[in-house]
């Protein structure tokens, strides 16, 4: 399928690349990598410390008795329960949120002349300016009135709304680099718009779809503020709030809390790592030149 | 039905599960999630060691009633402020509201979402008669009593290292004084004199209560309470003020205390590693000091006192400062049913031996009066006898001024007080911008 | 016309049959409208209507016409939060944009553990705020963090008691948890400049630092625009992170915008001054957006490889 590879996101065959600023790069490269793993050490190691120990030892030293109890007890705590909850948030508003954004990103490209759809577009250009926080109160008393309150589906719509912004830039961007020609051939061939959508551009533009995907299913998976405000009971909690129901009262265990990030953080590794190659590839069309 | 739920959600549709929770919310039962006739709801905080103890008084009321059931849900501390706020706003609080009395009370009654516990509280004397009296003036808005005062009662104490005294070759101290005296001792020997959880802000103002209150005794704060124009103008509110940036200059608190929050324990781990000699801090800070502090409070090395008196301050220094209790009030919005539902809680499982038990053996000292007996027999006796003597002989037991006051006003006070310790605002400044909220 | 930068756009010109075919792609956008409108727009209104108003999130909500605004605008406090707000957006951008295109060319290079190292950068945007805050704030703490750790003094100050220090600890996080992810971007755009422009300035003899001047950093142009987009808009709504991290402290030196609504409408409960604030939050994003689709006027310079 030589169409497949008109696609800019193409694995480059390998060439000697001339230029780089070797030394610089290569030692902020290093240096930032230092800077990023620290704090995940430390989260790995602290997570398998006893509260009790925590601030009689060194804390950048590994446990000196290592303990699986503060696993225990997150697992204990519900978490299972929690994730499968923020699993259904997530899924539950990022395929929706995608499909209609790139059902949306294809017809501002293809109806590029279209008066209607230049406004839609600059009303989604002008949404990657509102911050969730500003509109949270309204949003609150709209789910309150559809009688939504403390149901996961509070959570996913609002999600829905926020992530339809960026998601419609960077498809838009990733569907304008299809050939028009290949646009041309299957009009020509007597396909409708929506077949060209699913048969011509839903492979093409597969790399921005995963990136898109992955990047808004981070935003919801690690989302705080929504399931705070629009949720209540222990049935309908994600995550990010367990990870809040771990700061008791008057203090937060913090190797516990530890233990909560890891195990939070270990499926989406996962996802990442199987999406990387798209999602790099991805970036480079979504994100411009 | 948890199985259920889980079962549908696992499934992967959010839906059945959403349909099914609009089938019970709709306007006309507004009292709150799991509102089946017969079923009240109860919010409540989350952690240790007080959740367990809330669970269980709830599940055996539930065993003991069972036509009527009560559902708790329980929260982190601060999600819970927020949510029981627009909860509350959007008429889908829960029949019974667990509070801190004070300021926040106040805005729920003016709101009209609790009903007035006075007459009850009469026709019930039994109940009434239980309680420490302190803890009613939380509880009480404009004469009427708005909610019942439940589980524990905890002042601010000063706590201190014995071994860290000991090392240095100290006396514990009996006047504020006797405080300045240490301070330069502990600095010289590296050793910060206190310990201070900055970050929080509620922290460093019970040092500001503390130094007004034996300055100048409960007057000046009575006045900003009732609205009086100016009421923080009063001269020992200056001269307090002054104090508290006398001792952070003179490194009275230990390095980088704004960077140390409550809410890790970071403070108290300051004070039973020996890195600061002494605290000011909630009495609860004992059960977490005992947890974590290896052998530090079991081998006696952990001292306690309530806060010294200012030498020639007009204030009596029994008096006590910090939450006289915590509160639960109903719901207005509540059906007749959950009502007396909750009113039955409220005669009946409270606070009963099951639970005071949970509550001592927890190192709380419970809002009722006598409770002497039960203490006595607890492993933590000395310190439990201590924080009830201290309650129940507090010429005046203050509420906390961020609970006493409306939330607009403390956001504000809280706000200058981190001001004032981090010597960014003079005395004056303070007291000028706190004027400016009197009332509101 | 809001326009932020897309990439290189080519002058669609439809055919003039089209128009017909331009109407019947019309309806595809017309579900993301709505969820858009229903969750994103009315929102917004809703807030701008509450800004009239006068809640405290409890009672009954009283128009009020311009009273919260004139408390919003009279708060002493507003412009200290919009000068952090500003503050933070610019040092952040100061601080990421640099290191982020360094790291993006440096792994745009053909090293084998090239793989390894994206994957390790992108574990801090895997994180949520909160859990970061959280992990920053014991690692920073005075007493038992770094300096104690590594048992290096001078890693003990008081990394969030100093206001100075408060805001470079901030922006140090921010940093932490968004240049992997910038650095991402820029590596895709840098690999996609077509060789042949280095190997014709190599026959001119331009040195390496001459071809990052006169050839990276043209090409790569528009994905610093877009990067800065993201960076800028996304610095306005930093909420968990300063929340958890500082509470807005020491004192107000870190309240920035979003905090000092949440602080406002949720804490002191004054909705209506909070929702003016959140209002002013919108129109800032807005207008810097705006701003920098200004500043990244675009030709229609084509950059398909292999021309």
């Amino acid at each position: 399928m030589t169409a497949v590879d008109l696609g800019p996101a193409q694995r480059t065959t390998p060439r000697t690349r001339i230029m780089r600023l070797n030394w610089l790069g290569a030692t902020t490269g290093w240096l930032w990598l230092l800077v990023v793993m620290v704090p995940i050490y430390w989260v790995v190691i602290t997570s398998f410390k006893t509260q009790s120990n925590y601030f009689v030892t060194n804390t950048f030293a590994p446990p000196s008795e290592p303990t699986l109890k503060n696993y225990s007890m997150v697992v204990q705590n519900d978490f299972v329960r929690y994730f499968v909850n923020s699993v259904v948030v997530s899924v539950g508003a990022v395929v929706p949120a995608v499909t209609i954004s790139f059902m949306a990103a294809y017809a501002i490209v293809r109806g590029a002349g279209n008066r209607w759809l230049r406004s839609i577009n600059s009303l989604f250009l002008l949404g990657l300016a509102i911050p969730l926080q500003a509109v949270i109160i309204p949003v609150y008393l709209i789910i309150i009135r559809l009688q939504m309150y403390d149901t996961l589906m509070a959570i996913i719509l609002p999600s829905i709304a926020f992530a339809i912004p960026l998601s419609v830039l960077v498809l838009a961007n990733f569907i304008r680099d299809v050939p028009r020609e290949l646009f041309e051939s299957m009009r020509l061939d007597g396909a409708t718009e929506w077949g060209t959508l699913w048969r011509l551009a839903f492979p093409l533009t597969r790399p921005a779809l995963v990136t898109v995907t992955i990047y808004n299913a981070l935003a919801v998976w690690n989302g705080f503020l929504l399931p705070l405000v629009l949720t209540q009971t222990p049935e309908q909690r994600t995550m990010p709030l367990a990870l809040w129901t771990f700061q008791g009262q008057f203090g937060v265990n913090v190797p516990a809390v530890a233990a909560s990030v890891t195990l939070t953080t270990i499926p989406i590794v996962l996802l990442y790592a199987i999406g990387r190659r798209q999602l790099l590839s991805g970036l480079t069309a979504g994100f411009g030149k | 039905m948890k199985r259920r739920d889980f079962l549908t959600l696992s499934a992967g549709t959010g839906t059945a599960a959403a349909l099914a929770a609009c089938g019970s919310s709709g306007p006309s039962n507004s009292g709150g999630s799991g509102g089946a006739a017969g079923a009240a709801s109860y919010w409540a905080l989350s952690g240790q060691p007080s959740e367990p103890i809330r669970r269980a008084a709830i599940d055996r009321f539930n065993k003991a009633n069972p036509s009527t059931q009560i559902t708790g849900t329980y929260f982190a501390n601060d999600a819970y402020k927020q949510k029981i706020k627009t909860a509350l706003g959007a008429g889908e609080g829960p029949s019974i509201i667990f509070n801190w009395g004070g300021g926040g009370l106040k805005t729920y009654v003016e709101a009209g979402h609790v009903e007035d516990l006075t007459d009850w509280f009469a026709q019930n004397a039994t109940v009434k008669d239980k309680i420490i009296p302190a803890s009613f003036g939380a509880a009480t808005v404009n004469g009427r009593i708005y909610a019942r005062p439940v589980e524990s009662v905890t002042p601010i104490v000063l706590f201190y290292n014995k071994r860290v005294f000991d090392q240095v070759g100290v006396q514990p101290p009996q006047t504020y004084g006797d405080i300045l005296d240490l301070v330069p001792k502990f600095n010289a020997k590296g050793i910060a004199p206190f310990s201070l959880a900055g970050q929080s802000r509620w922290t460093n103002m019970m040092w500001v209560e503390f130094l007004l209150d034996r300055t100048a005794g409960s007057d000046v704060f009575n006045r900003v309470f009732a609205g009086e124009k100016n009421a923080w103008s009063d001269p020992a509110v200056l001269d307090s003020l002054t104090k508290v940036q006398d001792l952070v200059r003179a490194d009275g608190f230990i390095k980088g205390f704004s960077s140390i929050t409550a809410d890790s324990s970071a403070d108290q781990a300051l004070l039973y590693t020996g890195k600061a000699a002494m605290m000011v801090h909630g009495s609860w800070s004992y059960g977490l000091q005992k947890a974590n502090g290896g052998d530090f409070v079991s081998s006696g090395a952990l001292g306690y006192m309530n806060f010294p008196p200012v030498d020639g301050g007009k204030g009596d220094p029994s008096n006590a400062l910090g939450n006289p209790g915590q509160y639960l009030s109903i719901s207005t919005k509540a059906t007749p049913e959950q009502k007396e539902i909750a009113k039955k809680l409220f005669s009946t499982t409270l606070l009963e031996d099951e639970e005071i038990k949970g509550w001592v053996g927890a190192g709380y000292v419970p809002v009722l009066k006598g409770s002497e007996t039960q203490l006595s027999t607890s492993p933590n006796a000395d310190f439990l006898k201590f924080v009830y003597d201290t309650a129940v002989n507090a010429k005046l037991f203050a509420q906390s001024w961020d609970q006493a006051l409306s939330p607009t006003a403390s956001e504000t006070l809280l706000d200058n007080i981190a001001k004032l310790f981090q010597l960014q605002i003079s005395p004056q400044q303070w007291v000028d911008a706190m004027n400016g909220v009197i009332g509101k | 016309m809001t326009m932020l930068a897309p990439p290189a756009v080519r002058v669609t010109e439809l055919p003039t049959t089209d128009r017909g075919r331009g109407r019947s792609v019309v309806w595809m956008a017309l579900p993301a409208l709505v969820a858009f409108l229903s969750f994103g727009l009315i929102p917004l209104l809703g807030a701008l209507g509450l800004s009239f108003t006068t809640w405290d999130g409890i009672g009954n909500i009283q128009f009020t016409g311009l009273d919260s605004w004139k408390a919003a605008l009279t708060d002493p406090g507003l412009p200290h939060t919009l000068a952090v707000t500003f503050e933070i957006m610019i040092l952040s951008w100061l601080v990421q944009t640099p290191i982020s295109i360094l790291i993006g060319v440096f792994i745009a290079g053909r090293q084998r553990y090239r793989g390894l190292l994206a994957v390790l950068y992108f574990i801090p945007l895997l994180l949520s705020s909160a859990a970061i805050s959280i992990t920053f704030k014991a690692i920073l703490d005075p007493n038992f963090g770094l300096g104690s750790g590594l048992g290096i003094g001078v890693l003990n100050q008081d990394w969030l008691g100093d206001p100075t220090l408060a805001i470079a600890v901030l922006i140090f996080v921010v940093s932490w948890q968004f240049i992997p992810f910038h650095s991402l971007i820029y590596q895709g755009a840098v690999r996609q400049i077509p060789t042949a422009l280095y190997e014709a300035s190599q026959i001119d003899g331009a040195g390496r630092l001459r071809q990052f001047f006169s050839i990276t950093l043209p090409q790569i142009k528009y994905t610093i625009i877009t990067s800065s987009t993201l960076m800028v808009v996304g610095s306005l709504t930093f909420f968990d992170l300063i929340y958890v991290l500082t509470a807005g402290g020491p004192g107000d030196a870190t309240r920035a915008l979003a905090l000092a609504m949440y602080q406002k409408g949720f804490m002191a409960n004054l909705m209506g001054p909070a929702s003016c604030i959140a209002v002013i939050l919108v129109l800032v994003g807005v207008a810097l957006s705006q701003l920098l689709r200004r500043l990244g006027g675009r030709g229609d310079e084509s950059q398909m490889e292999g021309m």
